[in-house]
């Protein structure tokens, strides 16, 4: 539910970039969104129509890149992928993890002239 | 014509408004006003509990509250006949308010000799909780009939609050609501949140939650930084 709200945020900070690189036309956005991010790739292409409208990047196509959750262990200090590992380390059982990829919601580029 | 070329952005969506949070905060530090986001879902009790406070601190702190509210006009009444400033933020239709939209709404009404500003957030629990608003303590108010189990559904917004108030304790016999489970929850995601349990109806358990307001005031206007709070520590970056 909350996509939209993030793209209104996005649409703003690319017509800011836009305008700093001199750009009038915008052909592809492409985000990183992580797995663990807590952000839906398909509400964000079903929001995207709506919150281009009007704007400089009507015409844009959005592409997304989805990164996969990785953790580390601060007990055996080893990286793992958190698909299927949700709750603890595969290796030692601990659940001391942080994630370090995939909470990611990162405006990557655009491909503009 | 010129061609298509790449320009790499690579900045997280919540940096600019998280910028705009620390510039707000530290403003807010100048002029003395405490600023507090406070978040909940609809039908938490939220105006009746601001309310309450408003009438138990009118006579020691100047107070001001920020509705965000999309059709708050109700509420805003109620909150001026407690006895605060009450100021209508314009949220455009949005889920929750950015740092910009509360820089704006303050500069609109000025805060000058407010001790302080309730910011009122949008009645929801995901998409405040992504948005530094640039208030110096964060407050999420969740209510007995809501349920124990929402800091397991909503885990980001108990993160990002300093305090979290359970309201409603007036009608616990009648909710398998356990206080116990819910704050370890809370604490789980969250070490060093503030919680306290109470009831904007009967006003059990308020002198806890004004005590901690009256001491948040005082240290703001003493301290000689801004310091950090939840969001800050553990929201999106």
């Amino acid at each position: 539910m909350h996509e939209l709200g993030l793209l209104a945020e996005i649409v703003d900070k690319i017509e800011e970039v836009a305008k700093e690189n001199k750009v009038t036309e915008i052909e592809t956005l492409v985000l990183d969104v992580g797995e663990y991010s807590g952000v839906v790739p398909v509400y964000l292409e079903e929001c995207f129509p709506a919150v281009i409208e009007g704007t400089l990047l009507e015409k844009t196509k959005l592409q997304l890149n989805i990164i996969k959750g990785k953790a580390f262990c601060h007990d055996c200090k080893k990286t793992f992928m958190i698909a299927g590992n949700e709750q603890n380390c595969p290796y030692c059982n601990s659940q001391n993890c942080e994630v370090i990829e995939g909470g990611e919601f990162v405006i990557k580029e655009i491909v503009a002239r | 014509m010129d061609k298509f070329r790449v320009i790499e952005i690579k900045e997280s969506v919540f940096a600019d408004n998280n910028a705009e949070a620390a510039e707000l905060r530290l403003s807010l530090k100048k002029k003395g006003t405490l600023l507090i986001n406070l978040m909940s879902s609809p039908g938490s009790g939220k105006t009746t509990l601001l309310k309450r406070t408003i009438a138990d601190l009118k006579d020691e702190l100047s107070i001001a509250v920020l509705e965000a509210d999309i059709d708050s006009d109700v509420d805003a009444r109620a909150v001026a006949e407690a006895g605060a400033k009450a100021i209508q933020l314009h949220t455009g239709g949005m889920c929750h308010l950015t740092a910009g939209m509360t820089r704006q709404g303050i500069e609109e009404v000025g805060l000058d000799g407010i001790d302080l500003a309730v910011l009122e957030n949008v009645g929801n629990l995901v998409c405040p909780a992504e948005f530094d608003t640039g208030a110096a303590k964060n407050v999420m108010i969740l209510s007995v009939p809501e349920g124990d189990d929402k800091p397991l559904k909503y885990p980001l917004m108990f993160s990002v609050c300093d305090v979290l108030l359970i309201n409603k304790t007036d009608v616990l016999p009648y909710f398998d609501f356990d206080v116990d489970a819910c704050v370890e929850r809370a604490k789980k995601l969250n070490p060093s949140i503030e919680i306290f349990t109470l009831s904007g109806r009967t006003g059990e358990g308020f002198s806890a939650w004004t005590n901690w307001l009256k001491e948040s005031v005082k240290e703001w206007k003493t301290a000689e930084r801004v310091g950090d709070n939840a969001f800050v520590r553990y929201g999106r970056k």
